[in-house]
């Protein structure tokens, strides 16, 4: 394990704030924290593991919501302000749709909200609040939905 | 291309995931009782909008004493650092009066020229006396002294281009450059990984950007033949001006361009070339002239060829070389030499004084030995390294060689390490690179001795070992008869 290694190629885009998505490892970075802190949760709780499926289930909802498609512009000022008005979400990959990672990136709630329910038997009310959290998580991936801020929220003047 | 170790890009990822969340819950406290406090700065627009500052406030400064540390001399093979202290975790940092001499492995001090040198301190002592430090004026209006156009001719000479123009800044000379020499219905295809300054011009200059793999001649082509077809976003009508940007070491990888092709497939489909020599003039080729002359390039095939005299010329400013047409263009076309201040006279002097000692015109071979030297040095330096275990990038003969260093506690790790056994590194991280990419770069000199580069050596492996970055399986020591061998060649 210590001598696998993975060729890093530098992709073409200039966007620092989401160029790193690009480079090998991210998925199952992305896997495996989801992983642990399933298990962070299923110590602290004590809770059975639907329990904390349907948590980890939803503060990834909370988490990914406000990263991906709430925050806009990028954590530092060398871009000059150029993608202040996209959020990440719209800004990977140039805004080219339905590319890989933004396949992947659409995949994964669907997957966990399918463990989450399965592993509570799809009882309410978790039922519903897991359903609620990935139907507004998928459409907001829909390449329609690209630049588009439903009643003006969080739309800028 | 970087083999990274697998293992080693998940911890990454994850150490600044970890990073990221805990700068999240300090902005979260910092913004929770700053609702209360009410300021009195009404109708002010803010400083920082939005969250643009947060790389710097929760993960820049962090580490702040590893970049921008204050040097009290001249950056030679050794300089003296001057110590820093904070009482406040980092964020503001306090100088002391102590100043430890250190080894210099991060200066761009490629053939020596830094620091006081034999022949050309005195001429610009001189020169300093006899003209001025500043002229005071743009080039346009006051500025041209005797000494610019002598400095022109002999930068036209060495380069073997008919003209040049220079500037008093090396990143001026990119960024007032670009948006004269092409503008809106232009289109510019630069390297993904050229240098800031050739990303600041192009996107002054209006003109369409579109990037290709770095240093992928395939496809550059294929960007060029897409481009072609499609032409100019939304009209389709022909593009005015085609401008391939490369550069000729970049300074982040340390290796050289494949200029051969790139060229030939800029002339295939009759894009210009424009290489940005900063790195590499001076410091690689026979006799220094650059990169073109280590790859068996004509310096006529490539259009514009800019460079830097910072970095082996041990002065300031920049200059561009071209055709005569294309440098009486830009005499009175471009900004930076219509109205900013000329280059300084002394600075002038320094660089007509270290290209003659480099073409041997000083009367003393002090060139080609800086020349041999620092080939030796970088080649020797290089294969040590690489036999110890480490990631080091970068080609044959380039002096530029980054080690990698991934994870982002390692960085100042590595730096304070290095730093407490009086060796100097310069370190890069997040954005200046790619997230996953940290590394400590390495410039290596012609003024740096054996022993000089020995003991950086040592203490490199010695601080490597307790930081953990030598990722590939170190060599074992070759038997005495391989070496004695190898030395006869």
């Amino acid at each position: 394990m210590a001598h696998l290694y993975v060729k890093a190629v530098p992709p073409t885009d200039l966007n620092r704030n989401t160029e790193w998505f690009t480079y090998p490892g991210v998925w199952t970075t992305y896997i495996l924290i989801l992983f642990f802190s399933w298990l962070l949760v299923l110590s602290i709780f004590g809770c059975s593991p639907g329990m904390a499926w349907t948590i980890v289930h939803l503060s990834h909802f909370l988490v990914t919501y406000h990263f991906f498609h709430w925050k806009k512009g990028t954590p530092f000022a060398d871009d000059q302000g150029i993608y202040n008005l996209l959020t990440w979400w719209e800004q990977i990959e140039n805004g080219k749709q339905l590319t890989r990672n933004r396949k992947f990136l659409t995949v994964v709630p669907v997957v966990l909200y399918l463990i989450a329910s399965h592993t509570t038997d799809y009882q309410h009310p978790m039922l519903f609040f897991n359903t609620l959290a990935v139907f507004v998580l998928v459409v907001a991936k829909f390449p329609h939905m690209h630049k588009v801020r439903i009643f003006g929220i969080n739309a800028d003047q | 291309m970087i083999a990274v170790p697998y293992l080693t890009a998940l911890t990454t990822y994850f150490s600044y995931g970890l990073l990221f969340v805990f700068g999240q819950i300090r902005d979260l406290f910092r913004k929770i009782p700053g609702c209360c406090r009410s300021t009195n700065l009404q109708g002010y627009a803010p400083i920082c909008f939005g969250n643009e500052d947060f790389y710097t406030r929760r993960l820049y400064l962090r580490i702040q004493d590893c970049f921008e540390r204050p040097i009290s001399s001249a950056p030679d093979a050794w300089f003296d650092v001057v110590e820093r202290y904070s009482n406040d975790n980092n964020k503001t940092l306090k100088r002391t009066t102590k100043i430890t001499k250190c080894l210099n492995l991060g200066s761009y001090n490629y053939l020596g020229f830094a620091a006081s040198d034999e022949y050309c301190t005195p001429r610009v002592i001189e020169s300093l006396k006899k003209f001025s430090p500043s002229n005071c004026s743009a080039r346009a209006d006051g500025g041209t002294t005797t000494l610019h156009n002598e400095l022109e001719k002999s930068i036209a000479n060495f380069i073997r281009k008919p003209a040049a123009i220079v500037f008093g800044m090396g990143y001026v000379t990119n960024s007032a450059i670009l948006p004269v020499l092409i503008g809106k219905g232009g289109l510019i295809i630069s390297d993904s990984l050229n240098h800031n300054s050739i990303v600041n011009g192009a996107r002054g200059s209006g003109a369409t950007i579109r990037v290709f793999l770095h240093n992928t001649p395939s496809h550059l082509e294929e960007v060029l033949r897409e481009q072609i077809v499609e032409g100019q976003p939304r009209t389709h009508r022909p593009w005015k001006k085609i401008i391939v940007i490369v550069e000729g070491i970049y300074s982040m990888e340390g290796e050289l361009c494949k200029l051969p092709e790139i060229i030939a497939i800029s002339k295939k489909y009759k894009a210009y070339t424009y290489l940005d020599e900063a790195h590499s003039i001076g410091a690689v080729g026979k006799t220094g002239r650059g990169v073109c002359e280590l790859l068996g390039v004509d310096p006529a095939d490539v259009d514009i060829l800019m460079g830097t005299f910072t970095k082996s010329f041990g002065s300031c400013g920049g200059y561009i070389a071209g055709s005569q047409e294309l440098i009486q263009y830009l005499k009175y076309t471009c900004p930076a030499h219509l109205y900013a201040t000329s280059i300084s006279p002394p600075a002038a002097e320094q660089i007509i004084s270290a290209i003659k000692v480099i073409l041997g015109e000083d009367g003393s071979t002090r060139g080609a030995k800086k020349l041999a030297q620092i080939r030796e040095n970088s080649n020797f330096f290089r294969s040590e390294l690489q036999k110890m275990g480490f990631e080091v990038l970068g080609d044959h003969d380039s002096p530029v060689m980054p080690i990698m260093l991934y994870n982002p506690a390692k960085i100042p790790a590595f730096s304070r390490g290095c730093l407490e056994q009086n060796v100097a590194v310069v370190t890069v991280a997040f954005p200046a690179t790619p997230l996953l990419l940290a590394r400590a770069r390495i410039c290596i000199s012609a003024s740096h001795s054996k022993e000089d580069l020995i003991k950086g050596l040592e203490v490199i492996s010695q601080v490597g070992d307790l930081v953990g970055i030598k990722y590939f399986p170190a060599e074992p020591n070759k038997p005495q008869l391989d070496e004695k061998t190898v030395k006869l060649d």
